[in-house]
């Protein structure tokens, strides 16, 4: 027991206590991660619960997830079911009531954003549908404003003591992040009206962005891994609507992507799930701007 | 042109209200269609006083979702052919935004329903049980032929922002059997939280597990001789997590004994506690890929006075034996996973270990209906499993266990003349495949080499081939990840 103790301590040592900062924050996705850092600078120490290799939604409550909850000031998100297989456990182990459902220090940002996608008919026949709507939000410019409006509020109210820095550092993300929006759009133009096949629906919030068009998916149903037969009703569909490209995500396995390109003579390209999905996506500014090359690399293509 | 569908597109994209008027009638109704759904919205807030706050969230959001579609609809003067599509479908996820609840169930708790049934072939009587290891759960042997086993129901939710409640039970043809029911706190904090009600301890990895959701099809040799199916009592839990980046969790249980592990239920009539658990678990993760934890407890309990019947190793005397003291039962275990880039959804591994000693200390009576010959007894018996499960492509796992008991020692004293322990060591080698088309459906072939039992007049082992094919679905609400 106690020699237990003992390597806990030292393994705990030997991984770094970060200096103390006003607040811990839990991040369940890099993109919470990254908006906390914009928002909260040095007054929060963040820590990023997945990466944009692991698909957020089979992810298991392990260990050292529920020891980092368990020293969390704040959680932050995504919401929408996206966590829904590995939070809830991850919270209830944590003996953290800082961080349950209803207390300012949960936040799932989904809540506080409008969504796309709400099925009318909801039905696990239908794949692994989202009862309130698409949750890769992330890819939303206008969702993640919203999602860091809120995010300040919730820092302000855990740490009163930081809210006019959280003000100012809203003030200065909101002032950048529509310049950036502005200049995404622009720069986004050519894809307007452009048909695109996606691997699972990771960016439908970013086509209806930039006015692209979704006209199939590799997944015959959401979460249900694409089958030959789903494959080869995509390649006879290309004749009716030919697509432009083929999309998908860091952690989806490109054969499928790549197969399909083959046949339709279309460019498959692969996104970043979220931030750190690619080497040029270190922030969530990086993020779109990385998307944004790809997709126009592949339209010149 | 292009330059105005870009100003609109950032104008939209920004919510900042636009200012192009709209002409066309349909466009007017539309944005009639849209005014009178928030008015009905203010109508139906008002109704939900008692859930103002709520509802005021709702409204916020409909209101949201009613300038994205009339945005939408802006869009679509530039495509008047396109606008009564794109219109009619920002409507309903106005509508739809609204009406779904924001948490997964409302107010509902979360239920799920587990469907199983196994096929089971056996070259042998399954009753039987494992040679030397008295209660050693033949009655949780999964029966010849098809058979439904367990359903299990599962209700669970925050009651308030206090404390959270979960119900499992198992229903099978046999009737039902409450197998949790507990509250435990949310509001304690500090890396702390206490369980009360029924529950499956926390002892070792699999235990706390439901059968489910384990790798194999039945439990491992040592979990059914020393634990049963699932360990579980009436009583308190307190487990706290300690604050360090590495998971350090430690944990109390105290019952009153409803069963003795690994020998079923036990009449009880006495106050107070007869059993006490106590576990400590570690665990972190290994660069993104690989992740462990390693795990200890201990578990002490006594029988009543009157004992619990007891060593007549495979029924061949019919006489009743009974065992008056206590047992403790120390145990380690350890689980590793390992998943590319900590992405399990093509490929993943688990392997899980575990190891249990049993030590039993007390009267041993000799066929209390005639000889009832009474005198001290003590035993030492212990056993283990490794076992690995692999997922090599999606949909596709195999699996792969060894278990082995280890007969350990015996001292029955006067009753040594009277019935011989047999020194002999169960093993078994056990594999699987099975195909999970979705997280919530399971088909599992399995097939054991079981060498658990041995002929006790001419000391031989008893081999036996067994062969499960079990099929697990899941319905309901989204079942935890878990570890």
């Amino acid at each position: 027991m106690k020699t237990l103790i003992r390597i806990a301590l030292a393994a705990s040592l030997a991984a770094g206590l970060p200096a103390r900062a006003a607040l811990e924050v839990f991040a369940c996705a890099p993109e919470w991660g990254s908006l906390v850092k914009e928002l909260a600078g040095e007054r929060a120490n963040v820590y990023v619960a997945t990466t944009a290799t692991q698909d957020i939604h089979r992810i298991q409550a392990r260990p050292s997830l529920i020891a980092r909850a368990r020293m969390a000031d704040l959680a932050v998100c995504t919401g929408a079911e996206q966590e829904v297989g590995w939070m809830p456990m991850v919270r209830n182990q944590s003996g953290n009531d800082k961080i349950q459902l209803g207390k300012p220090g949960f936040l799932e940002v989904a809540n506080h954003v409008p969504r796309i996608e709400v099925p009318a008919v909801i039905d696990r026949a239908l794949g692994d549908v989202h009862p309130v709507g698409n949750p890769h939000i992330q890819w939303g410019p206008r969702q993640i404003q919203l999602g860091a409006n809120e995010i300040a509020k919730r820092l302000s109210q855990l740490d009163p003591a930081g809210d006019a820095e959280y003000k100012r550092r809203l003030a200065d993300f909101t002032s950048r992040w529509s310049t950036a929006t502005a200049r995404w759009a622009e720069q986004g133009a050519p894809l307007k009206g452009v048909a695109v096949i996606q691997h699972h629906k990771n960016y439908s919030y970013l086509f209806e962005f930039l006015g692209m068009r979704e006209v199939g998916w590799l997944e015959p149903k959401p979460g249900v891994e694409p089958t030959s037969s789903h494959l080869n009703d995509l390649v006879q569909q290309q004749q009716a609507e030919p697509a432009r490209m083929i999309v998908h995500s860091s952690y989806h396995a490109p054969a499928p992507s790549k197969w399909l390109a083959e046949r339709i003579k279309a460019p498959a390209v692969m996104l970043p799930a979220t931030v750190g999905g690619t080497e040029d996506s270190r922030d969530l500014f990086a993020m779109y701007d990385a998307a944004l090359k790809r997709l126009l690399a592949a339209l010149g293509s | 042109m292009q330059k105005t569908l870009l100003a609109t597109a950032v104008a939209v994209a920004l919510g900042v209200p636009a200012v192009a008027a709209a002409q066309n009638a349909e466009l007017e109704q539309i944005r009639r269609q849209i005014q009178e759904l928030k008015e009905n919205y203010e109508a139906r807030i008002k109704a939900l006083e008692n859930q103002l706050k709520s509802a005021e969230s709702s409204a916020r959001k409909a209101e949201q979702s009613a300038t994205e579609a009339r945005a939408a609809a802006q869009k679509a003067e530039t495509t008047a052919g396109r606008a009564e599509q794109s219109a009619g479908k920002a409507e309903d996820s106005a509508v739809q935004a609204a009406q779904r609840p924001v948490s997964q169930n409302a107010l509902n708790p979360a239920v799920s329903l587990i469907l199983n049934g196994t096929w089971g072939r056996y070259g042998n009587d399954p009753s039987a049980q494992i040679t030397g290891f008295h209660g050693s759960g033949a009655s949780e042997m999964l029966p010849r032929g098809g058979s439904l086993g367990e359903s299990e129901l599962f209700i669970s939710g925050n009651i308030d922002p206090r404390f959270r409640g979960a119900f499992l039970a198992a229903l099978s043809p046999e009737g039902v059997e409450i197998e949790e029911a507990f509250v435990e706190t949310l509001s304690i904090g500090k890396g702390a939280t206490l369980k009360g009600g029924r529950f499956f301890s926390g002892m070792g990895y699999w235990n706390s597990v439901h059968p489910h959701a384990w790798d194999f099809t039945d439990a491992s040799l040592v979990q059914r001789a020393f634990l049963g199916k699932n360990y579980g009592d009436d009583g308190v839990q307190l487990r706290w997590v300690a604050p360090l980046p590495v998971f350090v969790q430690l944990g109390a249980e105290l019952g009153r004994g409803k069963d003795f592990a690994g020998m079923g239920e036990v009449e009880r009539n006495t106050n107070g506690k007869s059993s006490e658990a106590f576990f400590a678990k570690v665990g972190s993760d290994i660069g993104v890929s690989n992740s462990w934890q390693l795990g200890a407890s201990h578990l002490r309990q006594r029988t009543t006075n009157t004992g619990v019947p007891m060593f007549d190793y495979d029924d061949l005397t019919g006489l009743v034996n009974v065992f008056a003291g206590r047992q403790r039962i120390t145990g380690a275990d350890f689980v590793y996973k390992w998943a590319p880039e900590g992405n399990p959804r093509y490929r993943n591994f688990r392997f899980v270990a575990e190891y249990y000693q049993r030590k039993l200390d007390g009267d041993f009576t000799f066929d209390t209906a005639t000889l009832a010959l009474t005198d001290p007894a003590n035993a030492k018996q212990s056993g283990w499993f490794a076992q690995g499960a692999y997922q090599f492509m999606p949909y596709w796992r195999v699996g792969l266990r060894y278990d082995r008991l280890s007969a350990g020692t015996v001292n029955l004293n006067a009753n040594a003349a009277n019935l011989t322990a047999p020194s002999f060591n169960p093993t078994r080698w056990t594999t699987m495949v099975d195909w999970n088309p979705s997280e919530f459906s399971r088909i599992r072939l399995q097939y054991a080499r079981d060498r658990s039992r041995q002929d006790i007049a001419t000391g031989e082992t008893i081999s036996d081939n067994i062969v499960f094919l079990q099929y697990i679905y899941s319905l309901g609400a989204h079942g935890a990840h878990r570890f």
